[in-house]
């Protein structure tokens, strides 16, 4: 059973299944690389537990985990 | 010698292309320097960037387009890059395109430039942040890059001007040898997917170019398509389109993207190498200013610091601001004598206007200061991170907090320190409510009220805590209203937030400083004259009609009144003489209630009766419309004791005190109960009774929402006092 990425823990590696989406939110993720097939990490959480900060290609993009539900992911070894 | 006549040629123009954090922005203040202005594209909140820059001894146009990771369009706001570079509504289309790439993150960056490849005009690629690539460990081969992308690429850091002249022969080169990047090859069946809407809108009769097709298509709530019209029709064409795209096994939201990064794959082979070092550094100072604890300690103490600085430090500059427009008041009066309305203009209008205006410089170039140290070391975004949780349900965000915060000394830089939020949405909220947040042009009337009705019946305590209580009637109710509006009143489609965390920087003074005079200008030019124009139509109302009368009744009324003193006469002789004082304090208080300001207060007293002001709380209300703190000196003069009144005169506390009504049904009793102080207090706390702020919000987003703001403000303030008041009197 596959995962969203904002159900995935701190510091944990996954890989991007699929944007389970068709809305236009789904899009704007694509636009800035989360597609499948990349690896990305939750490096951080804030605070007060959302955003979530994912680390992706080198770069690192903070997305509130409504829009994190958005991609679904499967744990990588 | 001969003077060589040029025909004037038409205008080239050149559009800078890029993503946020790629030092796009530092690259036009670069080529244009301090000759760039700013305005707003019609209809929607975002603000166009024009300039000059001298390219082989010509003239051109560039223009900073607002920075965008894709040219996907949800609103208006987001339509208008596209619109820009398609030449459509409006739009001068540029003659050539200068795409600002971040040479550390060249693929994702490259899918903007990919997407505007469409509209086939000849561009030019900038590699800007070219040393940190270098540092970072990437190794770029950009003469393979510039070959495959078939345009002239630059390696730059506008940040110190390298690479500047380089670019600007690219330019020059490429405008007189257009060079293009090819387009993407479509497979066939987004080929057909276009080909479906094209057609379908020819027979609507519906305009639209290629690349707007597509935009229809690939975007799920697309403002190309609302734009469209046919809001019967449109929608099936679409879903025609999108079914062949499903039925190749796509995701009509995300196909677009994948196509894109496919083809760019293919083309970036090759051309970098080598790993980031940068993720390594970003990550320890992440480490450390995200953390839970310390990043949380750290955060509060960078906004301790920005605030302190808005709210004390400002101060003796706006102090001597103050004081230099008194003495320029009594410098220009003497010109004036003898013609009473043309010197009370001159001083009490105009002069006093132009301070007025003046004296809120000091906090809007620091807050500027600021937010330009804030965006370009990369702190803004992490502050953005910290504390979006707090505003996310009422539909701000994390970048809400600092203007939300400056509004606490003051809105007007509050309200334009929300530039920096992109989301439209989310930026008409924040500069709505930033007019609530308990600004310190209340503090005085606080200080007033409570020092002279809380402090004496509850002693020092709990008046401090008055006080305190008093600063969050604001954000208490903005931050519920903030949710409705989200989601009954604003018609804007949700943006999610999605916030890159950019790499940290060192930022470059020269950034700095224009943007801070960028932002001072803005002010002064535009938000200046209408405040200049609300402060002489004020003095007018408050001067007017002004029958000599009045200060003869006044004049017999105190000489009567004073009568059985010794010396009468001889101490009115003396202008200087404490009799005397009183008795211009009389007239002062005469005229006031005389002028059409006062008879309006007179007669909008019922209004304000459910609340329990009198006629003269009433005037001093109307009257402090244009600014809050008015209020005092306004106070002053009614109760004839003149304009210059602080809020810690014993004489005005204890005059408040003792004011009882003269008639109606509580006549003998008090004025000033509890209940009516607190109404008081609470209608100023919510009230938006500052015109320089209606003109900022006017000049941010326009009049219909400054007005509405303004009656709303209004509106809620009444309905807070009359309540707080018909339940207190009844306790």
């Amino acid at each position: 059973m596959n995962k969203t990425l904002g159900e995935i823990g701190h510091d944990q590696a996954v890989e991007i299944v699929a944007i389970s989406s068709h809305c236009g939110r789904a899009g704007r993720l694509a636009a800035l690389g989360f597609l499948p097939g990349c690896r990305v990490r939750v490096s951080r959480v804030a605070p007060l537990g959302d955003p979530i900060s994912i680390e992706m290609a080198g770069q690192e993009i903070s997305v509130r985990r409504a829009e994190a539900d958005l991609i679904e992911v499967k744990e990588v070894a | 010698m001969s003077v060589a006549i040029e025909t004037p040629a038409r205008v080239v123009r050149i559009a800078l292309l890029g993503n946020p954090n790629t030092g796009k922005s530092t690259l036009f203040n670069r080529l244009t320097g301090l000759r760039q202005h700013i305005a707003n594209y019609p209809g929607i909140t975002v603000e166009k960037k024009v300039g000059d820059m001298e390219l082989g001894g010509r003239k051109v146009e560039l223009v900073d387009l607002p920075g965008t990771y894709s040219l996907a369009a949800a609103s208006p706001d987001e339509r208008v890059v596209m619109d820009a570079l398609g030449g459509r509504a409006g739009h001068e289309p540029p003659d050539l395109i200068v795409c600002v790439v971040d040479a550390t993150n060249i693929k994702r960056n490259l899918l903007l430039v990919s997407e505007a490849a469409e509209l086939e005009i000849p561009m030019v690629v900038a590699l800007n942040q070219w040393d940190a690539a270098q540092r970072n460990g990437l190794r770029i081969d950009t003469g393979l890059l510039a070959d495959r992308l078939g345009v002239p690429v630059v390696t730059t850091v506008a940040k110190r001007g390298d690479g500047m002249d380089e670019l600007k022969k690219a330019i020059q080169h490429t405008l007189g040898e257009p060079r293009f990047i090819p387009r993407i090859l479509w497979p066939d069946f987004v080929d057909e997917a276009r080909d479906i809407v094209l057609n379908g809108l020819e027979q609507l009769g519906v305009e639209a170019t290629r690349p707007e097709a597509l935009r229809m298509i690939f975007d799920t709530d697309s403002a190309f398509a609302d734009r469209a019209g046919h809001k019967e029709q449109v929608p099936g064409i679409l879903r025609a389109a999108r079914a062949r795209i499903t039925a190749n096994g796509m995701n009509p939201a995300s196909v677009e993207p994948v196509l894109h990064y496919r083809h760019l794959e293919a083309l970036l082979d090759g051309v970098v190498s080598g790993d980031g070092m940068v993720a390594r550094t970003r990550d320890s100072i992440d480490a450390l200013l995200l953390h839970r604890v310390w990043g949380t300690l750290i955060f509060f103490g960078v906004m301790s610091v920005v605030f302190q600085s808005l709210y004390a430090w400002a101060g003796p500059v706006m102090d001597l601001i103050e004081a230099a427009t008194a003495w320029v008041q009594g410098l220009i009066s003497p010109l004036f004598e003898g013609m009473p309305m043309v010197q009370s203009l001159v001083s009490d209008g105009i002069i006093a206007g132009v301070g007025g205006v003046v004296v809120f410089l000091p906090q809007i170039l620091l807050l500027f200061f600021f937010i330009a140290l804030l965006e370009d070391t990369g702190y803004l975004a992490r502050a953005a991170f910290l504390m979006d949780k707090l505003f996310g349900w009422c539909g701000l965000n994390g970048k809400s907090f600092v203007p939300l915060l400056s509004g606490y000394a003051c809105a007007i830089p509050g309200v334009m320190a929300a530039r920096t939020l992109e989301d439209p949405k989310a930026r008409i909220t924040t500069i709505l409510m930033t007019p609530f947040m308990s600004c310190s042009a209340r503090l005085p009337v606080y200080v007033l009220l409570i020092g002279a009705f809380v402090e004496p019946l509850h002693g020092p305590i709990v008046a401090g805590w008055t006080l305190f209580a008093m600063h969050f009637v604001g954000a208490a109710v903005a931050m519920p209203l903030a949710w409705i509006m989200n989601r009954c009143i604003l018609k804007l489609k949700a943006q999610p937030f999605i916030l890159e965390m950019p790499d940290y920087r060192v930022p470059a003074l020269r950034n700095v400083v224009i943007r801070m005079w960028e932002r001072g200008r803005e002010f002064l030019i535009r938000a200046g004259t209408i405040i200049l124009a609300f402060s002489v139509i004020i003095w007018a109302l408050l001067y007017f009609p002004r029958p000599a009368a009045v200060a003869d009744q006044a004049r017999e009324a105190f000489i009567a009144a004073h009568a059985s003193e010794p010396g009468l006469a001889a101490a009115l002789e003396d202008p200087e003489s404490e009799l005397s004082l009183k008795l211009d304090h009389r007239i002062q208080g005469a005229y006031i209630e005389q002028s059409y300001l006062g008879q309006f207060g007179k007669f909008a007293q019922p209004v304000f009766d459910p609340a329990g002001f009198d006629w003269k709380i009433t005037v001093g209300v109307l009257s402090s419309f244009p600014a809050r703190e008015v209020i005092i000196a306004t106070l002053g003069i009614i109760y004839n004791l003149g304009a210059d009144v602080d809020e810690g005169s014993d004489d005005l506390r204890s005059i408040l005190a003792r004011e009882t009504w003269h008639d109606g049904p509580r006549a003998g009793q008090p004025v000033y109960t509890l209940p009516v102080v607190f109404a008081l207090m609470v209608f100023f706390a919510l009230c938006m009774q500052c015109g320089a702020t209606v003109a900022v919000v006017a000049r941010e987003l326009n009049w219909s929402w400054a007005i509405g703001s303004f009656v709303a403000m209004t509106a809620i303030a009444w309905v807070a006092a009359v309540l707080i008041y018909q339940i207190g009197s009844r306790l």
